[in-house]
């Protein structure tokens, strides 16, 4: 395998981390919640597209939305109704809080969906495009495709838009943001259900390049956390550079060190990362942190 | 006058659990040393969690360092049974002054997560040593020789006497200039800085303090098991377990965990028996309805008697 292609294996692999670094930056970084349960909410996602595509064949590109859709609300009714009890205590409550909710997830799906290792199967899913020696497959190219369109549009939302503002707002000072009349436990809701949805259309991208299991709950929530900390706390923009590094290094290592160390080396950076510069790669204090 | 009580009740209360075993079947056997076991976790991580304020929630990375000491011991080494618990204990002493100095200088979730980081390491790295240590094949211990009956009295025994020596440590702990300076880094660190606490110094100490009583439980505990693997000693949910049953009994008191552990591995087992096939989402909605109504532990919130009034309080007072 040529230096090229790894890289280029790395950078596909990298714009999904991304997209499941992006709504766990964002949560953090707004609401100093630590979702633990990031990962088993991605798995929703990724089993309403492999049942819909079991059941009645519908191709799972075209689940994006439902899966959306639904981890949004499932996002928004868990923030707003359960967390916001809780939000004023200790941090550390938040923490054990998800680390509930992702047991209580994970077991769930474990019992109605089986432990089994699922994957999804269209029909065009061997066709390549080939440059020269590199081998892009079509579906990993549009995965690319779509976690990038996502992570940008978040940044517009986020920009732009009145609530986008609102979020942005609450995170840096929240007795300011209610004060021009913004509700507070509004925007942790939409900002929860935010990263839940695109948890969950990194679900449904999940099912179409590799094999998953309820288990893999927890290794996709390092993975968001380790982005984060690369990136910095709810960058849009640091979510992407930190989820590309992240592709790049776990193909890298992999390939140059040894599959079975994959895992150790994303960890072992994680920590040389928050130890050396706690703040993130990308680097200044941001949101949440700046009260803390 | 009332500690006194207290120390009359506890002492009753050992009394009882020394006598248990010739009274109840082999199952409650095993069920009150699964207790033990995480009454002595959830002690021994109180030094750093509940004293000293730091999160540590991948201090189940000492307990399966701690298993695997005793594991390798035992079998590359002959070593006899006794004999490795000390060299757990070393272990994750170790351990944790090594990694103390530069993660201890994180705070909050850092310092949470860089704690998980490293326990995912070490399991990475154990599960990758398979000449020592057999990586994903595991490891199998030798068995301990005799009497079914005698050996499970044996781990009752050895697993109460962690848990009490790990009380014991905490209690001492909390009577001296040391505790007091430890709970003084959990109000203000830099304020304690300032009165002349050396705090890198104190934090590392109560961290590796913590992290041996927690290798000692991992090195019984792989003896009781006989049969060790990453995935059996390096669990997650001992984790949020072990954090559970420290904010139930109430963070920084010294029975607290105990408590919380006897309340949380009884009712879990309860469950456990009840519904086998939802066992774990029923103890995920547990952790999450203990987080919700009781964030002060149990003991601080019913101070003064039993009422829902002060639970719906507590669902209140922490709302946004």
């Amino acid at each position: 395998m040529t230096i090229v292609q790894i890289l280029v294996n790395g950078l596909l692999l990298g714009a999904f981390y991304a997209l499941i670094g992006v709504g766990f930056s964002l949560v953090w970084g707004v609401t100093n919640i630590l979702n633990l349960a990031h990962g088993a909410i991605a798995l929703l996602g990724a089993y309403i597209t492999f049942y819909m595509f079991q059941n009645w064949h519908i191709d799972p590109f075209l689940t994006i939305p439902v899966s959306f859709i639904a981890t949004f609300l499932f996002g928004y009714a868990l923030q707003r109704y359960v967390m916001n009890r809780i939000v004023k205590a200790q941090i550390l409550m938040l923490l054990i809080l998800t680390f509930g909710l992702e047991i209580f997830l994970v077991n769930f799906m474990t019992t109605f969906f089986s432990a089994d290792f699922r994957s999804v199967t269209p029909v065009y899913a061997g066709n390549s495009l080939m440059l020269g020696d590199i081998v892009i497959p079509y579906i990993r190219l549009a995965v690319f495709g779509i976690c990038v369109i996502l992570c940008v549009s978040m940044g517009i939302f986020l920009d732009k838009t009145w609530r986008g503002k609102a979020i942005k707002a609450t995170s840096l000072d929240i007795e300011a943001a209610m004060m021009t009349g913004i509700s507070p436990a509004k925007i942790y809701a939409l900002t929860f259900a935010l990263g839940s949805g695109l948890a969950g259309v990194c679900g449904t991208l999940l099912t179409l390049t590799q094999s998953f299991s309820p288990n893999i709950a927890g290794g996709l929530t390092l993975r968001a956390f380790i982005v984060s900390i690369l990136g910095g706390l709810g960058r849009i923009e640091g979510a992407l550079i930190g989820g590309l590094l992240l592709g790049v290094l776990e193909t890298s290592s992999s390939y140059f060190i040894g599959e079975s160390y994959k895992n150790a080396i994303a960890f072992g950076l994680m920590v040389i990362v928050l130890i050396v510069k706690p703040s993130g790669l990308m680097g200044r204090k941001y949101y949440a942190e700046v009260k803390h | 006058m009332k500690t006194k009580k207290n120390i009359i009740l506890l002492i009753i209360f050992f009394a009882i659990l020394m006598v248990l075993p010739y009274i109840i079947s082999g199952y409650w056997l095993r069920v009150l040393t699964q207790t033990f076991l995480f009454g002595a976790i959830a002690t021994g991580s109180n030094i750093i969690i509940g004293y000293t304020g730091y999160p540590a929630f991948g201090n189940i990375a000492f307990f399966g360092v701690g298993a695997y000491v005793t594991g390798v011991l035992m079998t590359k080494y002959g070593m006899s049974f006794f004999y490795t618990l000390p060299f757990c204990a070393l272990s994750g002493i170790i351990l944790a002054t090594l990694l103390g100095i530069p993660i201890l200088r994180l705070k909050g979730h850092y310092f949470a997560i860089a704690t998980v980081g490293v326990m995912e390491t070490i399991r990475e790295i154990i599960d990758n040593l398979t000449e020592l240590t057999g990586g994903g094949l595991g490891l199998t211990l030798p068995i301990m020789q005799g009497d079914p009956a005698h050996i499970y009295k044996f781990f009752y025994y050895a697993m109460l006497a962690c848990m009490v020596f790990a009380l014991l440590v905490s209690f001492i702990i909390s009577k001296i200039k040391f505790g007091y300076a430890l709970r003084a880094i959990k109000v203000d660190e830099d304020a304690a800085s300032v009165m002349g606490i050396n705090t890198p110094l104190y934090k590392t100490f109560a961290w590796a303090l913590s992290a041996g009583l927690v290798g000692i439980s991992g090195g019984i505990y792989a003896y009781w098991l006989s049969y060790i693997d990453p995935n059996t000693v390096f669990v997650n949910s001992y984790s949020v377990k072990m954090f559970a049953m420290i904010l139930l009994g109430g963070a920084g008191t010294v029975i607290g965990p105990i408590f919380g552990a006897f309340i949380l591995e009884l009712i879990s087992e309860i469950i456990w028996s009840k519904f086998i096939a939802i066992h774990g989402m029923v103890l995920g909605l547990l952790i999450i309805f203990i987080i919700l109504f009781l964030p002060k532990g149990i003991f601080e919130t019913f101070r003064g008697g039993f009422s829902f009034k002060k639970l719906l309080t507590n669902l209140r007072e922490n709302s946004l």
